[in-house]
């Protein structure tokens, strides 16, 4: 293959595997803010398993936990705080301006109670 | 974050494991990596097949790194080797400490930091950037050479040395990387104090096998880190011979790597470890675990040990499919013209694995340096987690704004594509100069073709499908 073809084929492909990514990349999915999710602790643990909380970046999170023990909850990463009594509630109303994945636990127990996914 | 899982595992969390709550060690991770979306997983695979085919037509027609010239550059003075290794012994002590004296939370304390972040991931990327960095500050290896250069000045001959066996070749280093792999992201109980008895440990052994074998016969082949560090440092473009530095083209110092015994296993040990990071954050291994683990609790094995030789299979098991897969590939070229044996070709193109283990470890490790390798900045100022403020940064926090999610999904499927065309690249050269005819090297390269797509679509997948 001469010198000419050789960078013809090269240049083709970069083309393809931009136009690819342009059109792939725009096709995300659309999902922007949680709607208000009920987190239910029963003996320390979250009723229906860890519960995973989808936001888009830079929208609000909004959730709120019940528990039947007195904790700590704590979103890592935010490094947000709320203590909670035993029976009581709390509520977490906050914009995620940091993507990435972060644990909602009982702080005194290490207990994960949630997932908080902040999609980029 | 996979991986801060295994780097923070509380004890006191790990204490009363059992599969579902280890993922509350997260909790001291901070923040996790998303698995790649579909889209781009999609792009990156078909990125990797145009490229190959790209590659396939219009690679070069004759060898040109395995005759690579270097160029000498400058000439090391010499007392940068004391003072590296100075540094060297200096961090290994300050290390140790920390792991002794200071706080049992790993997040806090600066050993298990700098042990999983700056000395397990970062000194990969600086061995790819800058050479065999590891090799001037090895903290061993600095002691060793000053107790020769002691016994020397005070006329004591050096002890009988034994031969070094050759059939031992790199096994050591495989059994090192191998353990410090479970170590990382299996073991249950590494607190700092563990790890700083362990690093002691450690350099024992290395100081009594280089009385045994002599200084650089045993650290070039049994030292677990040097070996393994020197591995990506022969992708960089500098290499230090007889203490003058040499240029040479990036790739170049693969080809010439020695394949005695035990380095394909190296090779395995290094891709099959990061694979099973992955794996054992995504939905098959969920599935497996707990079937793993009540098997040996049914053999009568503790909750924690059970949880420990289920990740041990795991690890063992990503490290012989690895093996396995590359053997596969080896045996489909054997089929093409020529007639070499089958070891024989395992033997001539395992270099060729050396770039992707380097894309695997740094899609997997990339966000944890990024974002954890920042807490060495207040670590530094409270080495063992005691409220101290040595240099006025113990407040430092880690800014995880730094990069985004995104930045961080592109960074890993580049890693991966990358490390695919520079595999794909070794090998065409390496085909080239083993057989005699184009031809039989043109069709030996589809073989090689099917095992770099193959383990970068792994990496592509393990990518995408990591729980949360």
């Amino acid at each position: 293959m001469s010198q000419r073809a050789r960078l013809g084929v090269i240049a083709a492909a970069v083309v393809v595997a931009v136009v690819g990514f342009v059109i792939a990349s725009s096709s995300g999915d659309n999902t922007k803010e949680s709607g208000l999710v009920h987190i239910v602790v029963r003996h320390a643990k979250p009723v229906g398993g860890v519960r995973e909380i989808t936001v888009k970046k830079g929208h609000r999170a909004r959730f709120t936990v019940t528990s039947d023990v007195a904790d700590e909850i704590h979103i890592h990463g935010y490094d947000l705080h709320k203590d909670v009594i035993k029976g009581g509630t709390v509520s977490f109303d906050f914009v995620a301006k940091m993507d990435g994945g972060f644990v909602v636990e009982l702080e005194s127990r290490s207990k994960q109670i949630a997932s908080l996914k902040v999609l980029p | 974050m996979r991986r801060r899982t295994a780097v923070a595992v509380a004890l006191a969390t790990a204490a009363a494991a059992v599969w579902p709550d280890v993922a509350s060690a997260h909790g001291l991770v901070g923040r996790a990596d998303l698995p790649i979306p579909s889209w781009l997983f999609g792009w990156g695979a078909s990125i990797v097949l145009i490229v190959s085919f790209v590659a396939l037509a219009t690679l070069w027609p004759q060898p040109r790194l395995e005759q690579a010239v270097e160029r000498p550059w400058f000439r090391i003075p010499a007392w940068v080797d004391p003072i590296c290794g100075l540094i060297g012994v200096a961090l290994f002590g300050v290390v140790v400490y920390s792991g002794l004296e200071g706080t049992s939370e790993a997040m806090n304390n600066f050993a298990s930091n700098f042990i999983f972040v700056e000395f397990w991931v970062g000194l990969v990327i600086l061995s790819v950037l800058f050479g065999d960095v590891f090799r001037a500050f090895n903290p061993w290896l600095a002691v060793g050479r000053a107790l020769r250069w002691a016994a020397a000045r005070a006329g004591l001959s050096s002890p009988v040395r034994r031969d070094y066996p050759a059939w031992l070749g790199r096994w050591p280093a495989v059994a090192t990387i191998i353990g410090f792999a479970w170590l990382e992201l299996v073991y249950t109980q590494k607190t700092p104090q563990t790890l700083a008895w362990l690093c002691i440990g450690y350099a024992v052994v290395q100081l009594l096998a280089m009385a045994a074998f002599g200084i650089e016969r045993w650290v070039d082949n049994g030292d677990g880190f040097t070996v393994y560090f020197n591995l990506f440092s022969r992708l960089s473009p500098l290499i230090r011979r007889d203490g003058v530095l040499h240029l040479r083209p990036p790739l170049a110092g693969v080809p010439s790597m020695p394949m005695v015994p035990g380095s394909i296993g190296l090779l395995c040990a290094a891709i099959g470890s990061t694979t099973f990071d992955g794996f054992s954050n995504g939905p098959v291994w969920a599935s497996l675990n707990p079937d793993l683990q009540s098997l040996f609790k049914d053999l009568g094995s503790s909750t924690n040990v059970a949880i420990e030789l289920a990740g041990a299979v795991g690890l063992l098991g990503c490290v012989a499919a690895v093996g396995l897969f590359y053997r596969l590939g080896v045996r489909g070229m054997q089929t093409v013209g020529e007639g070499y044996p089958s070891t024989e070709l395992a033997r001539r193109f395992a270099h060729t694995l050396v770039p992707i283990a380097f894309a695997y470890a740094l899609a997997h490790y990339f966000s944890l340096l990024i974002y954890n390798g920042q807490a060495v900045a207040s670590l530094v100022s409270d080495p063992l987690g005691d409220g101290s403020n040595i240099f006025g940064t113990a407040s430092a926090h880690i800014d995880y704004g730094v990069i985004s999610g995104k930045g961080i999904w592109y960074v890993q499927v580049a890693a991966l594509v990358v490390g695919h065309v520079s595999g794909l690249i070794l090998a065409h050269d390496r085909a080239l100069s083993l057989y005699k005819r184009v031809r039989d090297a043109t069709r030996s390269q589809y073989w090689m073709l099917v095992v770099m797509v193959g383990f970068t679509s792994l990496g592509l997948w393990l990518l995408s499908a990591v729980r949360q």
